[in-house]
């Protein structure tokens, strides 16, 4: 695991170049040398004052597990928003004023969020848990061409160990 | 396994997750698969027809999902149904608005979008905190 800067919440307290015994932190990019930080250490975490470091780990855990029947109700879900997104996205391009196309566009990145959430809570939560990767391997077996490449290709860069 | 319309949303959902892991080469491939089987069907494409959509959801499936997702005390799918209700409610009162106002509505006006949560915000400015999941301002965008 290493440290990483949120250059938004950093104030430039500076504390982080202090305490970090290889000098990881202190680089002419504002972005943590992650090369140089040492695997666990985490003291300009702990010494920062505006809380804008945090910890990026190589291997994340599984999400906990849900009750399958609520989970197949958010991906119902998600699907109903995706579909609210597609209307939305047909009536901007139908749109008779850029007012309303303004209004529709907006109305679909809403609901492409929403969607995107009931994706997350029906257990499509990171790209290395396993729900992701029985996904990956349906489109895979689904599609040929671009996406199929696609699919193996983030089947293998997720797998645990990597 | 998700169904054909939802697999673009899934998908996109994955491309954010690796980013905040920093995993910038596995989201742009995320991405890229989000984009490629993102199917466009033709729809009924009027505000009269979403409206109905949306309104659907929230008196029929938010309800349902808050009930199951209690009985089974299930905290994440309360929280996004939580956050889905009001910024539905929030997609509804733009769409009736609009239809009564036309774009005199818009009149000088930005439309902000909540990028954590999907709230639409109509205002000169987008809001201090995010009155549905409680993100700072830099976390909206203004749809142009
Ligand atoms: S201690 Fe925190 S605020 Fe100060 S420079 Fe380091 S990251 Fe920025
Ligand atoms: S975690 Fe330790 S080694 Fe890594 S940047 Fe922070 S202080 Fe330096």
């Amino acid at each position: 695991m290493y440290a990483s800067r949120n250059i938004r919440l950093c104030n430039k307290d500076c504390v982080c170049l202090f305490v970090c015994p290889t000098g990881a932190t202190d680089t002419e990019t504002g972005q943590i040398d992650r090369l140089a930080c040492v695997d666990g250490c985490r003291l300009c975490v702990d010494a920062c004052p505006s809380h804008a470091i945090h910890l990026v780990l190589e291997r994340y855990p599984e999400p906990a597990p849900r009750q399958v029947a609520l989970a197949e109700s958010m991906l119902a879900l998600c699907e109903r928003k995706s579909h609210e997104e597609r209307t939305a996205l047909a009536i901007a391009e139908a749109a008779p004023t850029a007012g309303a196309a303004r209004v529709a566009r907006a109305l679909a990145r809403s609901a492409r969020i929403l969607a995107e959430d009931c994706a997350r809570e029906a257990g499509y939560m990171i790209p290395q848990c396993e729900a992701t990767r029985e996904l990956l391997s349906q489109i895979a077996t689904d599609h040929d061409g671009k996406i199929r490449s696609i699919a193996e290709e983030l089947i293998e860069v997720t797998a645990p160990g990597r | 396994m998700a169904q054909a319309t939802a697999l673009s949303a899934v998908l996109s959902n994955l491309s954010k997750a690796a980013e905040k892991q920093e995993l910038f080469g596995i989201a742009e491939r995320f991405n890229e698969l989000a984009g490629l089987v993102d199917g466009n069907q033709a729809r009924d494409p009027s505000l009269e027809a979403l409206r109905a959509e949306v309104a659907r959801d929230g008196e029929r499936d938010y309800p349902a999902l808050q009930t199951a997702g209690a009985e089974a005390g299930d905290r994440g799918v309360l929280r996004a149904v939580k956050w889905g209700e009001k910024v539905t409610t929030a997609q509804r009162a733009l769409m009736d608005r609009y239809a009564s106002k036309g774009d005199a509505l818009l009149e000088g006006k930005q439309l902000f979008l909540c990028e954590a949560c999907g709230f639409i915000f109509l205002g000169d400015d987008p809001p201090e905190i995010c009155p549905v999941c409680k993100a700072p301002a830099p976390r909206f965008s203004n749809v142009k």
